[in-house]
């Protein structure tokens, strides 16, 4: 190691590492106080308010509902609700379904971008276009497309002799479907490009001697390209896991969480109990539960699958 | 095993000519080196042989068997790279059984070649150790291991100590040759360092712009070689080059050298080299074959180095060679600094000093100045 | 105009002795070379005669004031990288100017230095250019150029021609040294190059694992080295070292007596000599012979070792020939039992 490499800063006094190291944590103090406070400060306004029953119609101030306590019993009552569980049971699924066909989709496009062909800067920006879309929007244009006598439907009855008119987004099964058509459309640009970062950081040296050891396309892929891209592969699925659990402004505009329930996420459900039944006191307990749910998964998941 | 045969083989990369029509035949078991400064385009053909890129013209022949449209995986050649390109993910053993195991060998096959390779480079203690992190020697020994256990045909090596610390390049090229003994395997290297060449293979290949300026022995191109550019590169220090004028003394032919006076006379050999130039000559002698002698050429003593078992004096006398044209391209330009000479360390000189410098008649070699070629035969 | 001197520094990293108790002044103007395998120290030194490191123990003196604990920038030391570090997006001139602008210094002053060291280095014509044009060597006379502004009381290189092709490596070595005498200034050198080492060095350090086993002018210590592993490090090929045993069992005639205390010999290559083998005395056999021009290297099994001769051009030795290997008593080094030389006995040593 020469000195090149270990010296980056010019020839001023230089205080030892942990008086560096102090000196850092007291620039960043005000910006670290900022930050908690607006993080940690509604975190516990939500325990609070959720272990009461209060509500806005209550007509009592948020601080006061103390008055209206409860408990644990919010916590209680969301075990049994089986609205909730229907919808995190809808939620699972359309994750289980986006979040894997979003991942190979990328997956293939990236290996795709490896190569050169041509025409590839411009089928870049074709397929970077629908991250950009507002989520709303996509949501409009969707809910467009999937109309009986939409283009969807159109573009079938080419394929099949009769017309279609298949009532996707009034069709509890088909409804499900639409909206996660809608979802891998606007995410799979998200995976392909994280996707490419990572294959692009795998050595072509190594690339190259596997070939010539004898190595196919599909053995390089998964004894080379494969392991080097662990760390990014578990990224991509756990930044695209949590949004997708978090699902709404298309799926909203689109279906409005139905037809019935057919489509109620558990974003959906609670945004209908917060604003049509206001029992925010349930809701708080809801949120919080789904919290720690979600963060003991994560924690547990990034530990056991990354290094 | 195989012979490899390279037939009018030539690279383009656009407008730019990486490699101009080269003829070239590597023998079974032979250890060729193809040295070059930067961009000459040794890299270049080792590309091709190995199937990395696709020759503009020519063929690649190895025995009878002509490799085009042979992919890169299936032309049985081993490849160590600059920097390893070791599988820094996986352990030793698997970075050794990873061809045996791509090519679906049976899993005793597998283990027991592994195995052996692994005693023959000793390497048997480290096999189920990761790979990232061990030192440079070791991993040349994986990189040549993870090939050899392939029994390929033929081992090509790109520069492989350019990045090993003087410290060890010493032994680690003892132990190369020591290797390509040992597994007779027709090697080719490429390397920039002409120390590397000489010591370690059987003929050398020196090329400069896309162009192969001579093939032999180390000693061939050492002793004889073809033109101005080899016999500035070949040698630490190279061969000394003097602009003159063929000169005829009438005791015998000899060079006039300008403004360094004339040369000691030459022998009947050189003699008669010299009077078929057709003008202009460029004297070469090396500095390992001269002699401090009264009558020889006068220059003064700039720089002495003495570095252990060897003595170089620099002398000045700032002197330009070249450009020149060898076939198709300018080579060049030779630029000598100075006149230099390599004594033993007994040498009784000291900075500043005039000195007379006597080459010895018969190692002197003359050049065309015009085109940089050798004159006469050796 | 500085004198450096280490009086028993010592520095650890954790449980990793990097320098143990190292001693050495460097004088005035000198070229010194701190020389070593890697790891052993070399770069460590020189961060603590930067200022970087500050050492666990003893004291480090610049022109006889102790600088333990005094910052980089007030040292007045100036270090020239291997990368070099030339600012991309300034001239040449604009980064030879940089420290000394940084330094507020005064601009006709800034003028006569620049001019100076310009015409110390010879690169007055390529002040305009931009690092990106300019050659590898005159990109390494601009970032000296830089260090010499400053009118440092002494310059530190670490490793910088290393990575240089090596016909590039033996020029610019001659260069550097040139550059240094013109100069006038003390330049510490860290190199695991020996050649390197022995060309440009006025004196010369040698490190083992963070200890100095030996400093002295480079034909002194390749001459007298004090113990074996510094006869090892220096001579390419490696000195031959065998046990006494082994002389004695006919690898090598001799013409005069062992030193009694040896236990080891030590045999430079260059000072081995080879004969036909007339039936009479101990037979080696030729193992290899790699010719490199003007020297050949042979390498012969003898009596169960393992020897290398260099011998001067190109000698008629084919493998497997019987060869005597002989070798002048005066020239040899003895080895005591811990590696440390005994002083020659027998011949005019």
């Amino acid at each position: 190691m020469t000195m090149a490499e270990k010296l980056t800063l010019p020839a001023t006094t230089l205080p030892p590492d942990t008086d560096r190291r102090r000196l850092g944590f007291r620039l960043t103090l005000p910006a670290q106080v900022l930050v908690l406070l607006i993080s940690l400060f509604p975190l516990l306004m939500q325990l609070y308010i959720s272990l009461t029953d209060w509500s806005p119609l209550s007509g009592l101030m948020w601080p006061r509902a103390w008055q209206m306590w409860n408990g644990l019993a919010n916590y209680a009552d969301l075990l049994s609700d089986n609205r909730l569980w229907a919808a995190l049971g809808r939620t699972a699924f359309v994750m289980a379904v986006c979040v894997p066909v979003e991942f190979l989709l990328g997956l293939a496009l990236a290996t795709l971008f490896m190569d050169e062909f041509p025409g590839k800067r411009v089928l870049y920006s074709i397929l970077i276009m629908p991250m950009m879309v507002v989520p709303a929007v996509a949501g409009y244009m969707f809910f467009m497309l999937f109309q009986s006598g939409g283009p969807v439907n159109d573009i079938l009855s080419w394929f099949t002799a009769s017309p279609v008119t298949i009532a996707w987004l009034s069709s509890p099964t088909l409804a499900l479907t639409a909206v996660m058509i809608a979802d891998i459309w606007q995410w799979t640009p998200l995976m392909f490009l994280i996707l490419l970062a990572g294959l692009m950081g795998v050595p072509e040296d190594q690339m190259k001697a596997a070939t010539l050891l004898g190595a196919g396309p599909w053995q390089r892929f998964r004894t080379i390209v494969l392991p080097r891209m662990r760390t990014i592969i578990v990224i991509a699925l756990a930044i695209r896991s949590i949004e997708c659990f978090k699902i709404f402004d298309t799926l909203f505009i689109m279906t409005g969480g139905g037809p019935g329930v057919a489509t109620e996420t558990i974003s959906v459900y609670i945004y209908k109990i917060t604003t049509q039944d206001l029992i925010w006191g349930y809701v708080a307990a809801i949120a919080l539960a789904i919290l720690l749910v979600l963060s003991v998964a994560c924690i547990w998941a990034m530990k056991r699958l990354a290094r | 095993m195989s012979a490899i045969r390279l037939d009018q083989l030539g690279k383009r990369f656009g407008a730019f000519t990486a490699l101009h029509a080269m003829d070239l035949s590597i023998a079974d078991g032979e250890f060729m080196a193809l040295l070059g400064p930067s961009g000459c385009g040794k890299s270049t053909t080792m590309n091709m042989i190995a199937g990395m890129e696709r020759p503009s013209a020519g063929r690649i022949l190895f025995g009878d068997r002509d490799m085009a449209g042979v992919a890169m995986g299936r032309r049985g050649v081993g490849f160590v790279f600059q920097n390893y390109a070791i599988f820094t993910h996986m352990t030793v053993r698997e970075n050794l059984s990873y061809g045996l195991r791509m090519t679906g060998r049976p899993g005793s096959e597998v283990a027991s070649r592994t195995a052996a390779t692994a005693e023959l480079l000793q390497l048997t203690p480290l096999l189920d150790r990761p790979s990232a992190g061990l030192s440079v020697n070791i991993l040349q020994r994986v990189a040549i291991g993870r090939s050899a256990v392939m029994e390929p045909a033929i081992f090509l090596l790109d520069e492989p100590l350019s990045n090993v610390d003087a410290a060890f390049r010493a032994v680690m090229r003892t132990e190369l040759k020591q290797l390509q003994r040992q597994f007779r395997q027709t090697m080719i290297y490429v390397t920039h360092d002409q120390l590397e060449a000489m010591t370690m293979a059987d003929r050398i290949a020196v090329m400069d712009h896309g162009v192969l300026q001579q093939v032999g022995t180390p000693l061939d191109v050492y002793n004889n070689p073809a033109n101005v550019f080899v016999a500035r590169f070949i040698g630490a220090p190279g061969m000394n080059l003097l602009p003159g004028v063929p000169l005829d003394t009438g005791a015998g032919m000899a060079v006039d050298l300008g403004p360094l006076g004339r040369s000691p006379v030459l022998p009947p050999a050189q003699a008669a080299a010299l009077r078929g130039a057709g003008g202009p000559v460029i004297y070469g002698f090396r500095p390992e074959q001269v002699a401090l002698a009264a009558g020889g050429i006068a220059l003064q003593t700039e720089v002495i180095e003495r570095i252990g078992a060897r003595t170089i004096v620099h002398f000045s006398g700032p002197v330009k060679v070249g450009p020149v044209k060898v076939g198709p391209v300018k080579v060049g330009p030779v630029k000598v600094d100075g006149v230099k000479a390599v004594f033993d360390n007994d040498l009784a000189l000291s900075v500043g000093e005039v000195a007379h410098l006597a080459p010895h008649g018969g190692d002197v070699r003359l050049f065309d100045a015009a085109t940089g070629r050798a004159l006469g035969g050796h | 105009m500085a004198e450096i001197a280490f009086r028993n520094v010592s520095k650890r990293f954790g449980s990793t002795v990097a320098v143990d108790d190292a001693s050495f002044t460097v004088g005035d103007n000198e070229f010194f070379c701190l020389f070593g395998p890697p790891l052993s120290g070399k770069t460590t030194i020189l961060r603590l005669i930067l200022g970087l490191e500050q050492p666990d123990e003893g004291e480090i003196l610049i022109d006889g004031r102790r600088v333990n604990g005094i910052s980089p920038a007030a040292r007045n030391v100036a270090m020239v990288f291997q990368n070099l570090a030339l600012f991309p997006h300034m001239t040449a001139a604009g980064n030879i100017r940089f420290p000394l602008i940084e330094r507020g210094v005064a601009a006709d002053v800034i003028a006569a230095r620049l001019d100076d060291a310009a015409g110390k280095l010879h690169i007055g014509h390529i002040l305009h250019k931009y690092p990106a044009h300019l050659s590898g060597g005159e990109r390494q006379r601009v970032a000296i150029a830089r260090a010499l502004v400053r009118d440092p009381a002494a310059y530190l290189m670490d490793d910088p021609i290393s990575a240089l092709d090596a016909r590039l490596r033996e020029e610019t070595r001659v260069e550097l040294k040139r550059i240094q005498r013109e100069a006038g200034r003390t330049l510490i050198y860290v190199t695991h190059d020996q050649e390197e080492a022995m060309s440009v060095a006025d004196r010369m350090a040698i490190l083992d694992h963070g200890a100095i086993r030996q400093i002295g002018a480079p034909r002194e210590i390749y001459d007298r080295p004090a113990t074996a592993y510094v006869a090892r490090l220096l001579g390419a090929p490696m000195m031959n070292i065998l046990a006494v045993e082994a002389v004695s069992a006919g690898a090598v005639t001799l013409d005069g007596a062992l030193h009694p205390g040896a236990t080891d010999i030590g045999l430079r290559p260059e000072d081995l000599r080879l004969t036909p083998w007339t039936g009479a005395g101990p037979v080696a056999t030729v193992a290899e012979v790699e010719p490199l021009g003007g020297h050949t290297v042979v390498t012969v099994r003898a009596a169960g070792s393992i020897l290398r001769a260099l011998l001067r051009g190109q000698p008629a030795f084919r493998v497997d020939t019987p060869v005597l290997v002989s070798c002048a008593v005066a020239r040899a080094h003895f080895f005591g039992p811990t590696g440390q030389a005994l002083s020659f006995s027998g011949g005019t040593a």
